[in-house]
């Protein structure tokens, strides 16, 4: 017998006789219902829900995928007004925060230090006598909440009346207090407007970080992208440092902290030394008119004269310019001046306030500023707080050290935190009440004012949490028996008072759709206070001279103001431009690591007042010298100042000496931030200069009968949000595998964005398994467990995979990525994950599917209809989160589809063409920033 | 004794055939012998209740979709909720002792756990109503559950079992269709 015959029947006999060895009593059972599920729920199919996102104050609509009854998916809805289907990393994480294994499920008592559950009559009587207590002593009793929106809002002022709480004004570390103050100085509104970027041919944002946290990212990254869609259109951001924002301008100018004000003045003089802006110009501000100096303020900011020439004569020239000052240059000193300057600006330029809209404003206004804070502080440290009540908010995380709002909480009587995880305030804290998630509670937000946004319970709470509103509630009765609330449930509450507010037609939207847009009133844009906004003008001193070196705190496109923290998920994926995954660093200047013989990598020590910050160094390029950046997150405490007169957090400080003390590996998961001349992104300055190959093919050629699969990906649009890789991760269950995998490599993203510095600003490039027709990974198979299906796709047979591994060290793309481990999902983060796909086992490999279990899903519906699977029936998930819309996914044997059509006759680029591997992914556009 | 070279080197051969032979042998052996013996021949697992099928399709004439009933809708053909059954079990044969049974789960409000039968790996896609759709029986993958007193698996569900009338049928072969 031949050897290949022998090993043959081996297999044969091995295989046919494996399904006998199952064990006995591995049976599994199948539950039965009592009564039949309503709404149209089948077995193994996925129903859909709308509902609101709550991790961040910009409340972009959702749609919650839900299997058997559990939410598997959140995806931007397609027709929520704000978002528009976008979805941002830290809103896809969201989902997270239900199923963690951390979430506090009842209420919590701490007897010594250590933490008891309690029940809830128990946490309500101790709730109550407190407040008692304090009542006869005549002690004050507060509640303190992060930003509410919506019936929330009232329904917290009624209670607080009810029983005598003192509501305080709402905290945020993104309050945006120098914004709300300028506002109120110029037009008497202490509000943030709604910002009307579709229909801008020029955009200049100063310091904000609009692709980040800045308000309402998702919707701001939906209307950019169209706003590019004009070829005129024009986007210059002003900042000292190197964002996410300022990577993706057109024109990034990078000038000196604290000088943005004195770029501002000279625009102005610029603008109002000319006819019609002259004109528009009130009589108190005519003092404003000073000849421009140019030398000056080019000397003063740092920047080149000829740079700001061109700027003011783009703002000269463009018919719907929109100026926006916020992030960076309003946190710090002169940021008041800054934010009235701008706005300003923007009235002169835009006398009827068409691209600014108060009608539309973001609900800002309940939301007080560190001054609140710090009076509180003061009042908690003199011992006149009885109760505090905390909500959704950390004001001992993120309120300035100089506060010691930690210790000075000890002063209160009773410390009670309304939680969903442990953090610095409910560790303070003595009772915790746990807070259910936005999944699991009725309720509604209003992000922009005459917006609502449903929340609609789609899962049971876990454990004994429960919403806040029935907590209240709850409260109202026991304290005031005498007068209880009228509602018996929050969402008898809810109910009533959306008949209250919505006419029938409006209601049933809110139901059907999960939104409402409700008629803005029509009003015109407030007049400008010009004595007010001379006065200020008048007295400020000018530009505050800001040494350098200094430290810049950035907010964090991946935890936000820090609350995104326990989300494992948020770690894993890469910062865009550094792409360090876990851990924090200090970023700073070539010239700055130089000048204080620093490394990457190097840990660095600075001296913030009497604070020591111990951090690894990144090596930025693109930043300024001088100009050192760290994250929020990376910071346990806030060493920063406050602005005494606006309550505005000072994110700029100077720092001391700064030293090498150590060494410590940061996951940078790119391995370069150059092209090396590969021409991975189609730009003059990297052709690819590589000789195309001739192909050599082991297999067959294939023919796609039906269906030709392909991804567009417009480089023009994308930001590098990342969006894309979080949904990625959830979607097919990519496992979060931590540091210590990172550090060595072992990532397991499907879906990476790689920046690019080879232009002296990042350049992003989203890579994934880029499906080839000609798949390098294919032939050296030794098993056939990578092979090339009829409809185009590279598929990846995990049950036939031996893991050699030879597939991915054949792929010149570096997308396969292979399970080191057995990723054990700790409970309950396990019924996160999505059954329309297996969770791989250790010792296979893996990548992206194009989402092929999408695929299927619409494959099915159009069978069932007898046809073939329509354009836009298959969106994957990385497509669906995408906020700027630069994903497209169709099949390109139809000439009708939206990728056809973007491809048209065009060769678009494809990355390594040169290798003749033919790949399915398309890049389109590249923008060359100057 | 002397041995010639030559038988030398046969004697060598054959030894060493007779190791390998052996070795592989004995493999082939014990996997067989484990592998009849168990092969198929599982008894049918006790049910919480003896839910009798011949009684329902044979005596009533009930088709298989009135209580598994998004066998055509959805790729799960359904266990009926409770509620399903006590349409007729409300009047009817209220005495039988596993009718009381389960007239004490709705009673109780407890649903039931029936042992499952059938079940492919999770790693497989399969939908009951493609299969039905295309004219695929319910007994060419359950076999005759309408006599079975006791259901049992009849039918391996392996890969082989598939693909064979996939390849017969003209389906798909592709990998990915099944997969997952």
């Amino acid at each position: 017998m031949e050897r290949r015959n022998f090993l043959r029947l081996l297999g044969f006999f091995g295989s046919a006789l494996l399904p006998g060895c199952r064990k006995e009593g591995t049976h599994g059972t199948l539950i039965s219902q009592l009564v039949p599920p309503g709404d149209g729920v089948m077995p193994g199919e996925a129903q859909w829900r709308a509902s609101t996102c709550n991790e961040c104050p910009a409340h972009c609509g959702l749609l919650v995928r839900l299997r058997e009854g559990r939410p598997v998916k959140l995806e931007g809805h397609p027709d929520h007004p704000l978002s528009r289907g976008g979805l941002c990393l830290r809103g896809q994480a969201g989902l997270e925060r239900r199923y963690h294994p951390r979430r506090v499920l009842a209420p919590r008592r701490k007897v010594d230090g250590v933490w008891r559950d309690l029940t809830w009559e128990q946490a309500w009587d101790l709730l109550a006598d407190a407040l008692h207590q304090d009542r006869q002593a005549g002690r004050r009793s507060v509640y303190l909440a992060g930003r509410t929106t919506g019936s929330l809002s009232g329904l917290i002022a009624e209670t607080c009346r009810a029983v005598g709480l003192e509501r305080l004004p709402e905290s945020e570390l993104y309050a945006h207090a120098n914004l709300r103050a300028a506002h109120d100085l110029l037009f008497g509104r202490a509000e943030l407007p709604q910002w009307q970027l579709t229909s801008a041919d020029l955009l200049l944002t100063l310091g904000a970080d609009v692709l980040e946290t800045f308000v309402q990212p998702v919707a701001f990254a939906g209307a950019l992208s169209e706003a590019r869609q004009n070829p005129e259109f024009a986007w210059w951001h002003a900042e000292p440092h190197l964002s996410l924002s300022g990577a993706n301008a057109d024109r990034h100018l990078g000038l000196r902290p604290g000088s943005e004000a004195r770029l501002l003045r000279f625009l102005l003089a610029g603008l109002v030394a000319r006819s019609p802006w002259r004109e528009r110009l009130p009589e108190d501000l005519r003092g404003l008119a000073v000849s421009p100096d140019l030398p000056g303020t080019a000397a003063a900011t740092g920047l080149e004269a000829q740079r700001i020439e061109e700027l003011a004569e783009a703002l000269r020239q463009a018919e719907r310019p929109l100026v926006l000052a916020g992030g960076s240059a309003t946190a710090q000193v002169g940021g008041l001046e800054t934010a009235v300057l701008a706005g300003l600006l923007q009235r002169l330029l835009d006398p009827e306030g068409a691209r600014l809209s108060f009608a539309r404003g973001q609900n800002y206004a309940a939301l007080g500023t560190l001054n609140d804070l710090r009076g509180l502080a003061e009042a908690l440290a003199a011992r006149e707080i009885g109760v505090i009540l905390v909500a959704r908010c950390n004001p001992v995380y993120n309120s300035p050290d100089a506060f010691a709002f930690g210790a000075a909480l000890a002063g209160a009587g009773l410390r009670v935190a309304l939680v969903d995880m442990e953090d610095e305030t409910s560790a303070a804290a003595d009772l915790l009440l746990p807070l259910a998630h936005g999944l699991e509670t009725w309720g509604d937000a209003e992000p922009v004012a005459g917006v609502l946004s449903l929340f609609q319970p789609l899962a049971e709470p876990f454990g004994e949490a429960r919403g806040e509103g029935d907590m209240l509630l709850e409260l109202w009765r026991r304290l005031r028996p005498d007068a209880p609330p009228a509602a018996r449930s929050y969402r008898d509450y809810l109910l009533a008072a959306w008949e209250q507010r919505l006419v029938d037609q409006q209601l049933g939207d809110l139901a059907r759709q999960g939104w409402v847009e409700l008629p803005a009133s029509a009003e015109s844009a407030p007049a400008l206070r010009a004595s007010e906004t001379a006065a200020v003008l008048g007295t400020a001193q000018g530009p505050a001279a800001t040494a350098t070196p200094g430290l810049l705190l950035t907010p964090s496109l991946r935890h936000f103001d820090g609350r995104g923290r326990p989300l494992a998920l948020l770690s894993e994926i890469p910062e865009p431009l550094t792409t360090i995954s876990w851990g924090q660093w200090l970023a700073l200047s070539e010239a700055d690591a130089r000048n204080w013989r620093l490394k990457e990598q190097d840990v660095a020590e600075l001296s913030l007042g009497g604070l020591r910050l111990a951090l690894p160094v990144k090596i930025q390029p693109g930043l300024a010298a001088g100009v050192l950046t760290v994250s929020r997150e990376a910071l346990a405490g806030l060493p920063f100042a406050a602005d005494e007169h606006t309550g505005e957090l000072l994110a700029w400080r100077d720092i001391g000496q700064v030293r090498r003390v150590g060494r410590e590996r940061l996951p940078i998961l790119a391995g370069s931030t150059s092209q090396h001349g590969r021409g991975i992104i189609p730009d003059p300055v990297h052709q690819d200069a590589h000789p195309v190959a001739t192909r050599s093919e082991l297999y067959p050629e294939h023919d796609h009968a039906h269906y030709s699969w392909a991804l567009v990906i417009d480089l023009d649009r994308c930001t590098g949000c990342s969006a894309c890789v979080a949904a990625c991760y959830i979607e097919n269950n990519v496992p979060v595998v931590g540091r210590r995998d990172h550090l060595k490599g072992r990532e397991m993203s499907w879906l990476r964005i790689e920046p690019y510095y080879d232009s002296g600003r990042p350049q992003f490039l989203p890579m994934l398994c880029q499906h080839c027709h000609y798949a390098p990974c294919e032939p050296v198979c030794p098993v056939y467990a990578a092979y090339h299906n009829p409809e185009g796709l590279n598929v990846q047979v995990y049950q036939r995979c031996v893991g050699t591994r030879y597939c991915s060290n054949n792929c010149p793309y570096k997308v396969r990525r292979f399970n080191w481990w057995e990723h054990r999902r700790e409970a309950p983060l396990d019924q996160m994950l999505n059954p329309d796909l297996v969770a791989r086992d250790r010792g296979v490999m893996e990548k992206c599917t194009f989402c092929i279990q999408r695929i299927r899903v619409a494959r099915d519906r159009a069978k069932d209809k007898g046809r073939l699977i329509a354009d836009g029936e298959v969106v994957p998930a990385c497509a669906q989160s995408c906020p700027a819309r630069a994903i497209s996914f169709g099949n390109l044997r139809d000439p009708e589809a939206r990728v056809s059509r973007l491809i048209g006759d065009l060769d678009p680029h494809r990355v390594f063409a040169g290798l003749g591997t033919e790949p399915s992914v398309y890049y389109l556009g590249c923008r060359r920033p100057a | 004794m002397s041995l010639s070279p030559a038988q030398k080197t046969t004697l060598r051969r054959l030894a060493l055939a007779a190791l390998i032979l052996g070795h592989f042998g004995f493999f082939i052996l014990a996997v067989g012998v484990v592998g009849l013996y168990r092969a198929g021949q599982l008894p049918p697992p006790p049910q919480p209740i003896a839910f009798p099928h011949p009684t329902h399709v044979l005596g009533l004439g009930l088709a298989c979709n009135f209580c598994h009933e998004t066998v055509e809708q959805a790729r799960g053909a359904g266990v009926p909720p409770v509620e399903k059954c006590l349409t007729c079990h409300r009047q009817i044969a209220r005495e039988r002792p596993e009718v009381q049974k389960l007239l004490r789960y709705w009673d109780e409000q407890q649903p039931i756990s029936w042992v499952r039968i059938h079940q492919l790996p999770e790693f497989i896609y399969f939908s009951h109503k493609r299969h039905v759709k295309a004219g695929v029986g319910c007994d060419s993958c359950h076999g005759p559950v309408a006599v079975m007193t006791e259901v049992r698996q009849v039918r391996t569900l392996n890969m082989g079992f598939c693909v064979g009338c996939h390849v017969k049928s003209g389906a798909s072969r592709d990998c990915a269709i099944c997969h997952q």
